[in-house]
């Protein structure tokens, strides 16, 4: 079995850093966002389409929940920048590739 | 295409409640982490049926859902070593193309069709809740296989240390085809019905590929959030994902999350999967007659 021990833990610290890190920002946006539309809006029913007063709340919301789906990729390119340190090729390429993926996902989103 | 986004517009000119949508995903978070199924097999039929929200902004803040309680999972198994990130990473080439793939066939399917499609799945997932005899075990998959003589697979080998049963489990990772094969149809069946993918990804690590349970559950949050992510942002700027919508889903799921893992150690799991298998039945029942529209 290939002993990359010091590596392998290495990343897997990074990347559970990483991921607590993006949920906690983004959550903490999103809880924010809900306070002002709380403040802006009551707290019970509400209209899924954003009224002008309730911008500001849309926006904070819309930022946690950006970070949120971000966080992910962002720890594929955390993996890559280890890998590269480590110099593994064959992973170098592996997460390149997905990430790649990701983004060409992205792209032909927006076309 | 317009006409059919003012059609979804007027069908969202409904009052949503902020603490149903949070209480859906509480229930969620808690039913992912002592069942071991994802929220999706939840959130989409609830918002469906219960919240009448359309079908695909259900799946579009299923996946956000899904990325925040999936991330949540992936931070403390990465720290606990129990994720294969190799594995992962390998298993993502092949399940993103099929994220992408699903994510784009979602405005050219008819919600009649997804709702279908939802509904045949949950008698799968239900199948598998009622079916199983016992959880499974945390039994280390032998290590000797002729397979496994690669560069791939002696790459992807790997170890953990598993506290319950006080020693360090190794394993191998063999038919990585197979669990290439397996990805892109759980990515295509992610984007499309806002599931997170892991009732083909998790059997397919365990039994096909080698690896031990948890390693397979670790494995399989960790791509579970990558892909979700993915195709979450499709549904993003496809227009399918309402901030006020999601929020309380997200907040709601990760509080379960954070107690179902609390409340698993106190529970007969076997119990609750097969009441659960059940109740999935019966949804799924309820998916097909609203295709049918029945109700």
């Amino acid at each position: 079995m290939e002993n990359m021990k010091p590596d392998e833990s290495r990343l897997n610290n990074w990347l559970s850093l990483g991921f607590k890190l993006g949920i906690a920002v983004s959550l903490t946006l999103v809880i924010i966002g809900l306070v002002i539309l709380f403040s802006i809006s009551g707290t019970k029913n509400i209209q899924p389409l954003v009224r002008l007063e309730q911008i500001p709340a849309a926006i904070v919301i819309s930022v946690g929940i950006l970070i949120l789906l971000l966080t992910p990729i962002i720890q594929v390119v955390v993996a890559m920048a280890l890998f590269t340190k480590a110099r593994n090729k064959l992973f170098i390429g592996i997460s390149v590739a997905v990430f790649c993926l990701a983004v060409i996902g992205l792209v032909i989103a927006l076309i | 295409m317009l006409l059919w986004l003012t059609t979804l517009l007027n069908e969202l000119d409904v009052a949503i409640n902020l603490w149903a949508l949070g209480g859906t995903g509480l229930v969620a978070g808690l039913l992912g982490s002592v069942l071991g199924v994802g929220g999706g097999v939840f959130i989409v039929p609830m918002l469906t049926l219960a919240l009448h929200l359309p079908i695909q902004v259900a799946i579009g803040s299923s996946l956000v859902a899904i990325v925040a309680n999936s991330g949540t999972a992936a931070g403390v198994y990465t720290r606990a070593r129990w994720t294969n990130v190799k594995l992962g990473l390998l298993l993502e080439t092949a399940t993103i193309p099929g994220a992408i793939i699903g994510g784009l066939a979602v405005a050219f399917i008819s919600p009649s069709i997804l709702s279908a499609l939802f509904g045949l799945v949950l008698l799968y997932v239900a199948y598998t809740m009622v079916a199983r005899r016992h959880h499974v075990s945390e039994d280390i998959v032998s290590a000797d296989n002729s397979a496994a003589t690669d560069i791939l697979s002696g790459s992807l080998a790997n170890s953990y240390y598993d506290q319950n049963l006080s020693k360090v489990v190794g394993y191998k990772v063999t038919h990585v085809p197979a669990g290439l094969g397996a990805s892109f149809f759980a990515g295509v069946l992610s984007s499309l019905l806002g599931i997170g993918g892991g009732v083909i990804k998790i059997p397919v690590m365990h039994l096909v590929m080698g690896l031990p349970m948890k390693a397979a559950i670790a494995t399989g949050a960790f791509m579970i959030a990558i892909t979700a992510a993915v195709g979450a942002l499709l549904y993003q700027y496809q227009g399918y994902i309402y901030p006020f919508i999601v929020a309380p889903l997200v907040i709601g799921i990760v509080i379960g999350a954070v107690a179902g893992v609390e409340l698993a150690q106190r529970t007969r799991g076997i119990v609750l999967r097969r009441i659960f298998g059940v109740l999935l039945f019966l949804v799924a029942v309820l998916m097909f007659l609203k295709t049918a529209s029945v109700i």
